[in-house]
């Protein structure tokens, strides 16, 4: 157990180290340069200016040194400051950090939960009308992009229930009942396309399992089916469902950026793209490597999950 | 007896709270972008000028709605006959955001400040022509010019008065800025919002009317209206006219309009063939239809626009004076013969990523390949583009501009041989002299007769071939009153306004 641990840190240490030097190098390639941006199309600009910028910013040096000065700073936890604001790096993260995790949250508790019972239920009718009625609204889940879910369920909203506040942010400490509001719509329109992706798959899994031979047992020695389904069938179909809730967790603490976009939440993936819409080095290299960090750990979370659910793996 | 004296005062409290907000509210305003720093000396972008820009800072002067500069931190001023010397007395009572007062220490610096190397502000050209800057008494400031610059006041207009301590401090200001405007800064959220409250301390007795301006950060176009429509905006400021023209005739609804100073041009290089040729920029002006562009891109909500914008009502000339401004394909062809190129020519336009601009390019390529031209279009990422356009890595781009209230603001710098923003590398003898003319000048019928002839050259034969002024829309609801939108962009008279 310890042992797997401590492989896991050390692979933790491998991917921030390369991810850090490929996004370094990235966004440097990209045309158009931070300074460039900051004094836009509109002013007077003469080289002499520019040279003045990118000095105080510190473009000006070798991009080695630049990284080695960036890695230096970020290992003793100083991600450095905003090239724009001036503010600390550490904190914009922090604040955009909130909205995210709340959104992430209340999508898989949405989406993760109900996935369970409705692909058992598409398992235990397969074929049968339910199980067609489910599956057809699963793949329109799948396929509707969640820009227009998002934009139609604010507009049905606005119509039924004119004085709910369903824009914007404000954070659970402040007002707990305005936070939820908000995070309704959001919630639903990113919860969705994931519980239409994992009933899927928890129906098929469950129709793998429930051939089994085991299942066949369990049904012989005279079992209700609701506990060969649950207990039974369900513990084994649960692996490829974490693996699959792993992977899309990962993929949310990145930000939901275009429900960001349009519920108006200041997430984590607003900040990424603006970051790197204005070119701000600091800022979009110290966001990735916290999103590639929480992605590595939350896999890792996941494959401790497989232990408690299927003892096999503990051997 | 304890308990009802108790639920008196929390009902007199309630009936305080109730009365507080019907008479003064938070404005909740929808922008579709936040701004990347708030310091008045440093920030480019509208998102961070509609901001700070006549709420939170003010100039020695101000541009009224006409476009007109009127006083503001400066009661009055004087100018030397010369031109040379300009004496400004500054308003008395007026305090900054943090207690102190305002006085003509304050104005020296913030000049110095917009002046500094070190600051690098990209306003220090609207202020090249000053020499130096002097507190002359608390309340009076008197600067010396290196020549006349008839551009003067109206540029003082954008140069914010901060607090002396501020001079050589390059960062606070961009995180929490001191002003002296009728609102102060409270509170900035990233990708949230931007909170300002009522300065209760304001010069202008009796403003602001409204306890705040609130402006939530709201990416997306369809969000803000359905925001404005449900009342949880109550403001969407400088808006385009496919957006307006959706909101208009929804209840609680009302538009306001204004002509924009800023305009959409087709800019050539005219340091390399094809566009080395003046008689090739005329075809290209020969070859589009301004109106057709203003009703496919614009939905009609603009005007075909020569080098000035018609809401600068005292200078711009109007457009029938310009001959190739009424469109002639087959002139253009006539013309690009003369010119002795072989068509098609053959030349790309690199666009400025905004849905307004990508639009009229695409009408701009189907009207000059109609004349002689195969255009291709390069939509470009905005880093992308700015750096080629200041590199001058183009043959021809198309692009929206903020337009100034001065005409020397714009052309000196744009069409002067060697001008800072002169992206064409345009040269022409005539024209430099009438600007350098035009802006040593005080006498305003010899600056307009100047400006007159320059407009007529670059009308057709400049680098840029400038096509539309569009409206410019806010949307708001009905119950927001007093508010008048000004052209540039600037929301400073959300002060008088009530909601």
């Amino acid at each position: 157990m310890n042992r797997v641990l401590l492989a896991r840190f050390i692979d933790l240490i491998f991917v921030l180290f390369g991810v850090s030097i490929i996004v370094f190098l990235m966004i440097r390639l990209i045309p158009g340069d931070a300074v460039a941006i900051m004094l836009g199309a509109n002013t007077e600009i003469t080289p002499e200016r520019m040279a003045e910028l990118n000095r105080r910013v510190g473009l000006d040096r070798p991009i080695v040194e630049q990284y080695l000065l960036w890695a230096g700073a970020a290992l003793r936890g100083d991600f450095g400051t905003s090239l724009w604001t001036g503010r600390p790096v550490a904190g914009e993260i922090f604040l955009h950090l909130w909205p995210t995790l709340e959104l992430t949250f209340l999508a898989l508790l949405i989406g993760a939960v109900l996935a369970v019972p409705v692909g058992c239920l598409m398992a235990q009718t397969r074929g049968g009308a339910a199980d067609v009625a489910m599956r057809v609204t699963a793949i329109a889940g799948l396929t509707i992009p969640s820009f227009w879910l998002g934009i139609v369920l604010i507009l049905l909203l606005a119509s039924w229930a004119p004085g709910f506040a369903s824009l914007g942010y404000v954070p659970f400490s402040e007002d707990p009942i305005g936070n939820l509001q908000r995070m309704t719509l959001p919630a639903i329109a990113l919860a969705l396309p994931i519980l239409a992706n994992l009933s899927r798959l928890v129906r098929s899994a469950m129709l793998d399992a429930l051939g089994q031979d085991y299942v066949r047992t369990a049904r012989a020695k005279g079992l209700a089916e609701r506990k060969v389904v649950y207990k039974h069938a369900l513990r084994n179909a649960l692996i490829p469902f974490l693996t699959s809730v792993g992977i899309m967790t990962g993929y949310l603490l990145g930000g939901a950026i275009v429900v960001e976009q349009v519920f108006a939440i200041p997430g984590l993936g607003r900040l990424i793209l603006g970051a790197i819409a204005e070119r701000n080095y600091p800022l979009i290299q110290a966001t990735i490597l916290v999103v590639t960090a929480g992605f590595v750990l939350v896999n890792f979370l996941v494959d401790l999950l497989y232990i408690v659910v299927d003892p096999r793996v503990r051997a | 007896m304890v308990r009802s004296a108790l639920r008196g005062a929390i009902g007199a409290g309630f009936m305080v709270a109730a009365i507080a907000s019907a008479s003064a509210q938070v404005l909740e305003i929808g922008a579709d972008a936040g701004p990347t720093g708030l310091d008045p000396h440093l920030i480019t972008a509208f998102p961070s000028f509609m901001v700070v820009n006549g709420n939170v800072y003010e100039g020695l002067t101000a541009i009224d709605k006409d476009l007109k500069t009127v006083p503001s931190l400066a009661e009055s001023w004087t100018a030397a006959p010369d031109g040379k010397t300009y004496t400004f007395k500054l308003r008395s009572g007026v305090k900054f955001h943090d207690g102190s007062d305002m006085n003509a220490e304050d104005v020296v610096a913030s000049i110095k400040r917009v002046q500094s190397k070190d600051i690098a502000s990209p306003l220090a050209s609207r202020l090249a022509a000053i020499e130096s800057a002097n507190a002359v008494d608390p309340q009076t400031v008197e600067l010396k010019l290196k020549e006349p610059s008839a551009a003067l006041l109206s540029s003082l207009a954008y140069i914010a008065i901060v607090p002396s301590a501020m001079e050589a401090n390059k960062d606070a200001l961009q995180k929490a800025p001191v002003g002296t405007g009728p609102f102060k800064f409270q509170e900035w959220q990233p990708n949230g919002f931007i909170l300002l409250t009522k300065n209760d301390a304001y010069w202008e007795k009796g403003l602001p009317k409204l306890a705040g301006l609130k402006f939530n950060i709201v990416p997306e176009s369809a969000t803000r209206q359905v925001g404005l429509s449900n009342g949880q905006y109550a403001l969407l400021p400088n808006i385009d006219a496919a957006t307006a023209l959706q909101l208009k005739g929804k209840p609680n609804v009302k538009l306001a309009e204004t002509m924009d100073l800023a305009y959409t041009l087709i800019g050539m290089n005219v340091s390399k063939p094809p566009f080395d040729n003046a008689k090739v920029r005329e075809a290209v002006n020969y070859a589009i239809n301004r109106q057709e562009i203003v009703d496919a891109a614009l939905f009609g909500a603009g005007v075909p626009g020569g080098p000035l914008s018609p809401a600068l009502k005292s200078w711009a000339l109007n457009v029938s004076q310009f001959a190739c401004y009424k469109p002639d394909p087959a002139k253009a062809q006539a013309l690009l013969k003369e010119a002795g190129v072989s068509t098609p020519v053959a030349v790309t336009l690199k666009v400025l990523p905004r849905q307004d601009v990508k639009d009229i390019a695409q009408v701009v390529q189907e009207q000059l390949n109609k004349a002689g031209f195969k255009v291709e279009l390069v939509n470009q990422e905005q880093g992308q583009f700015i750096q080629d356009w200041r590199n001058s890595n183009f043959d021809m781009f198309a692009s929206i501009n903020a337009g100034q209230p001065d005409p020397d603001e714009y052309f000196y710098r744009t069409f002067r041989t060697g001008g800072s923003t002169n992206v064409f590398k345009y040269s022409d003898a005539e024209i430099d002299g009438l600007l350098d003319q035009a802006r040593s000048q005080q006498d305003q019928a010899a600056r307009k007769t100047a400006y007159d002839k320059v407009q007529q050259k670059l009308a057709c034969s400049g680098p840029a071939a400038h096509l539309t002024y569009g409206t410019l829309f806010s949307a708001m609801n009905s119950k927001l009153q007093g508010y008048d939108v000004l052209p540039n962009r600037s929301l400073m008279l959300l002060r008088n306004a009530s909601y």
